[in-house]
């Protein structure tokens, strides 16, 4: 007897576990108000800034190559055509997942669910009327939308979010990022290779906060270069909408509030769950202070019947932790037992150079007063950064001190997101020392740099000279 | 000089005991052989003596805890000296605390793989402490001979069948040279040789059953092997013949520091003296633990604490078959458990629905008991009751009563018994047999040795009388009488309690008319006595007021039939009715 089962939100936790249900043998119904499934990642997240991230990064690179010789001269941008390669990456990855939904038989109902109780769920349909079914099992995966505060909410078309950025309506004179985490940061890169002055302001003392310092530092001094002004610890005390932009009143900790006026105003100061899904009042699911869906390890929340997983669910909120949150929802529901019990979860952010981390920080050890050993592989080691004249970059291993374990491992520089998922695997898999040490890496390229981090430990790395007792990299 | 004792060998197979009282405190003078610690094993209450005398400096055990053999449990300062040295390297605490069975010992260096070697005819010094990484006792030159024990085979593995010896008297051997073929549970071993030398004895024969711990073989080591092993290898744990507790100079334990995250396990070899078998009680979390995905994906599919598995791989990794041993060898345990058989116990409902409950832990003789009852359980018994006439054998005893009392013993109604069972068992050898399914054997015992249930405040015990036919029953009184205020008093030693061919158990001071006793395995029969009773018996055409004496014989109907077992108790009332026939016929 199959399972009758509906997720409401088709993001990346949501089709996963719609697909993952139906390869199972269920009776799958995905609910979600855009025309495919996709959600904000597809959408309006992950791919999209992506495309553009690879535009910039071109933009970049031609920029760089003066530098060898090599001047293609100033780019000319033709944005419509640039917004058309966006949105058709985003056409063509939507696409693509109506067609594995109706491959696999995935009933995909456009319109917004209601629950009506724990498995009825009323559905105002998108093309009109409703539908009211009855479930075994519900999956709430209704993602997450960017934040705001009250003063930011000046209904102007020059004050966007992650969203309005990605719309790419005109490349503006001047840009003000409010908020230097990823999302800020990413597009503000994007504007910048456009030609935009962007500036950030951040009300903490440095830029993506929760990355290890080491791995922020490389970023933050090609950002400056980039970039027209970095304000941190920096609050926006206020915004006035004026003929030619958007007035900004600045207000340092320690110092003069300032004035500036900006072509447009991008907020990106975190995301909010979605965890108003109607009807849930009728339902057992209870939340957290802070507003997510509480989820037990099966990620199953307090309503035996109802399972929530993604943004809605908690932090990280990332677009790995959603799928993998979403297929294990489903391999409980079809009675594994299983847990949500990874050792490490990757997070990247795509600027130039990337940053991404997974494991133990050096900020989580020393909040734990936990003993570490931290192994550091410069780049400008490498011949393969060398090579592509980016030696600006640092990959680090965090080990345990008794048994060499990888507890964390972060890096920065370019295809840093690309080389982290080594990293992942390895803690994952425990793996020591050594066993990335003897791991033979090719040569040459930026992956050496985990193999040499690992010999680094010892000592002994080909291409550093630094003997251990002299060693101020296994501290 | 500093030394630090540890908890000596109690006895076979006596691993461990729950540390009752500890005698002694911290600044203390003691003398050699003062206890220091009062220790309840499975077998008996036991007090600890102190191998020497000095001032106590550190006590490194709680009253509650358990405490294992080999563990160090209290540092001395001899002579009073002050202590000179740093304390010694301290357990790992968070690995420590809370182990199911009991605080973790140092980590032991293995010897080779772990096996423990004993010298014998060591001279010198007493070993110092366990700063530092040599034994003590180095002889100067010329040859000594080394008891070499089996080794700790793996977790759980309490023992195995000896498949092969694999070395003769005479032979020279070199370390790590096999010397045994022993099949486990798990696997076939061979032991390896800690030490190079001369095999001067082997202790074990093929096909015998070993136990960890068991002395196997009997080494003389060369003058060249002794020094080099003195120096070279840190792992021998030397003792000496004067320092009962061996004050071994333990190896370095690996540096694990106590962060709060709990680090991950040193990496211990399964072979060394403790496996690091850490339940997830010790606050181990899942995230220390070094486990691919799908080993943890396993592991809980089938049920497996994956924190409470031991990690043969680098680093302490948990492999797939790691997972899977555990899962078999619990599995194994459920079945070979004695709780188990046929029916596991069904799980107990929550109590505290129908009222405030207390749980309070098994002291170690009532789990010891426990276990033995429900294995011997299994045996098929049949009890026949029967009674006797003691009208006269009373007069007798208390006629006697004074005089006995004057030797220093009760007479009692169970001495006289004993001797009255002890002749029995002569002419009935079926009942004082025990039963080898395996071999298909039974096994006749020409002693005659009888245990008496002693009924005392922390359970039941059991001591044996030895040759119980071989002494009259003023002797039999006075013995009894030591043993019950032995028992009582918990004196009473694992040795005291081992070797009966057959048990009296004796309800009489409480009353009863008949009960079915359990019999006391390897044993195959016990007799039950109830109290003795006036009852009106018919003899010659008139009812004659006798006192007569319930008995109930529980037997192993696999080797007694009931026909005998009847003949046997009915002789033993008999015995009782006509004390003469002991003289006649026993």
């Amino acid at each position: 007897m199959s399972k009758n089962i509906a997720v409401i939100g088709g993001g990346p936790g949501g089709y996963a576990a719609a697909f993952l249900a139906a390869d199972l043998g269920m009776q799958v119904t995905l609910i979600d108000e855009r025309e495919n499934p996709g959600g904000v990642c597809l959408y309006v997240g992950c791919i999209p800034s992506k495309a553009l991230l690879h535009v910039a990064a071109l933009v970049n690179e031609a920029e760089h190559a003066k530098a060898w010789g090599i001047d293609y001269g100033q780019p000319k941008i033709d944005l419509d055509r640039l917004r058309g390669f966006k949105e058709n990456v985003v056409k063509k990855l939507t696409g693509g997942l109506d067609q594995l939904a109706k491959q696999r038989k995935v009933t995909y109902l456009r319109g917004r669910a209601e629950f009506v109780n724990s498995n009825t769920l009323k559905v105002a349909l998108v093309a009109g009327g409703q539908q009211t079914l009855s479930f075994d099992n519900v999956v709430i995966g209704t993602g997450s939308r960017p934040a705001s505060i009250p003063a930011f909410q000046i209904n102007s078309p020059r004050i966007l979010d992650s969203t309005g950025g990605l719309a790419l309506q005109n490349i503006p004179k001047s840009l003000l990022v409010v908020g230097g985490g990823y999302i800020g940061l990413e597009l503000g890169t994007v504007y910048a290779s456009l030609g935009t002055k962007v500036s950030v302001v951040e009300m903490l003392p440095g830029l993506l906060p929760g990355a290890d310092r080491d791995l922020v530092n490389p970023l933050a001094k090609r950002l400056e270069k980039i970039f027209a002004s970095i304000m941190l610890n920096t609050t926006v005390a206020g915004l006035k909408e004026e003929a030619d932009g958007i007035r900004v009143q600045f207000k340092p900790k320690d110092g003069e509030p300032s004035e500036q006026v900006f072509e447009k105003v991008l907020v990106s100061i975190g995301r909010r769950p979605n965890s108003e899904v109607p009807g849930l009042e009728k339902t057992r699911v209870t939340k957290t202070p802070k507003g997510f869906i509480e989820v037990d390890a099966q990620r199953r929340t307090k309503d035996p019947v109802i399972y929530a997983i993604g943004d809605v669910a908690g932090e990280p909120m990332l677009a790995h932790k959603a799928s993998h949150e979403g297929r294990l929802a489903i391999e409980h529901i079809a009675g594994h037992k299983v847990a949500w019990e990874p050792k490490a979860i990757p997070a990247v952010v795509f600027t130039d150079p990337e940053i991404a981390w997974c494991g133990l920080t050096e900020a989580d050890a020393q909040a734990q007063a936990r003993d570490i050993k931290v192994a550091r592989y410069p780049w400008a080691a490498s011949g393969k950064a060398m090579a592509i004249d980016r030696t600006d970059g640092v990959t680090k291993i965090i080990f345990d001190p008794q048994s060499e374990r990888v507890l964390g491992v972060g890096i920065a520089g370019p295809n840093a997101g690309d080389m982290i998922s080594e990293a992942v695997l390895a803690i994952e898999m425990g793996a020591n020392a050594t066993d990335l040490a003897l791991t033979i890496h090719p040569h040459p390229t930026l992956s050496e740099t985990l193999m040499g981090a690992a010999e680094v430990l010892h000592g002994t790395a080909t291409d550093i000279f630094r003997p251990l007792r002299a060693s101020t990299a296994a501290k | 000089m500093s030394i630090e004792v540890k908890l000596p060998e109690l006895g076979e197979n006596i691993s461990s005991g729950d540390l009752l009282k500890v005698l002694v405190k911290v600044g203390e003078k003691i003398n050699k052989d003062q206890a220091v610690l009062e220790l309840e094993t499975d077998k008996a209450a036991i007090e600890v003596p102190s191998p020497s005398g000095g001032v106590v400096r550190q006590i490194h055990v709680k009253e509650g805890q358990k405490v294992k053999v080999g563990q160090v449990i209290i540092s001395l300062d001899e002579n009073g000296a002050k202590p000179q040295e740093a304390p010694p390297a301290r357990t790992p605490e968070p690995v420590a605390a809370g182990i199911g069975q009991g605080a973790r010992p140092p980590v032991e260096q293995p010897l080779g793989k772990g096996i423990e070697a004993r010298t014998a005819t060591a001279s010198g010094p007493a070993p110092s402490n366990g700063q530092q990484a040599k034994p003590a006792a180095t002889p100067a030159s010329g040859t000594r001979t080394t008891e070499i024990k089996l080794p700790e085979l793996g977790e759980n593995v309490t023992g195995g069948d000896l498949l092969k010896v694999l070395v003769k008297p005479g032979e020279t051997i070199s370390k790590d040279q096999s010397l045994l073929e022993i099949e486990t549970d798990k696997a076939a071993i061979e032991v390896p040789s800690p030490i190079s030398g001369t095999v001067k004895q082997v202790h074990v024969q093929p096909g015998q059953k070993v136990k960890v711990g068991q002395l196997i073989f009997t080494v003389e080591e060369s003058g060249a092997a002794v020094s080099a092993q003195a120096t070279g290898s840190a792992a021998v744990t030397t003792t000496m013949p004067t320092a009962p507790p061996p004050t071994q100079a333990a190896a370095p334990a690996p540096p694990v520091r106590t962060t709060p995250a709990a680090t991950p396990l040193p990496s211990v070899p399964p072979a060394s003296a403790e496996a690091p078998f850490v339940p997830s009680t010790t606050g181990r979390s899942l995230a220390d633990v070094p486990a691919s995905p799908s080993v943890r994906r396993l592991a809980r599919e089938i049920g497996v604490d994956i924190t409470e598995v031991h990690g043969s791989g680098p680093s302490g990794r948990v492999t797939m078959d790691d997972v899977k041993a555990h899962s078999r060898r619990r599995h194994m345990e459920q079945r070979t458990a004695p709780a188990a058989g046929l029916f596991a116990p069904a799980p107990l409902p929550d109590f505290t629905r129908w009222g405030t409950v207390e749980a309070k832990p098994m002291t170690g003789i009532r789990r010891k008991t426990a276990e033995h009852m429900q294995q011997a359980w299994t045996i098929p018994h049949v009890t026949n009751n029967d009674k006797a006439d003691i009208t006269d054998l009373e007069q007798l005893r208390k006629q006697f009563s004074a005089s006995v009392e004057k030797a220093g013993g009760k007479l009692t109604m169970t001495a006289i018994a004993l001797k009255i069972v002890a002749s029995a068992l002569k002419k009935f050898p079926q009942f004082a047999a025990s039963i080898d399914l395996a071999k298909e054997q039974v096994i006749y015992k020409q002693y005659f040795h009888i245990g008496v249930a002693v009924d005392t405040e922390r359970g039941l015990l059991v001591p044996v009388i030895r040759d119980v036919d071989k002494k009259n029953i003023v002797e039999i009184s006075v013995e009894l009488s030591q043993f019950a205020a032995k028992a009582r008093d918990r004196k009473l030693k694992p040795e005291d309690m081992e070797g009966g061919v057959f048990t009296i158990t004796n309800l009489g001071g409480i009353g009863g008319t008949s009960f079915t006793p359990i019999i006391n395995s390897p044993e195959v029969a016990i007799l039950g006595m109830m109290r003795a009773n006036w009852e009106p018996v018919y003899t010659v055409g008139k009812f004659e007021p006798r006192l007569m004496l319930p008995l109930s014989l529980s037997y192993d109907h696999r080797i007694i039939d009931g026909a005998d077992a009847a003949r046997f108790l009915r002789w033993l009332c008999e015995a009782f009715e006509q004390p003469f026939l002991l003289s006649l016929q026993g």
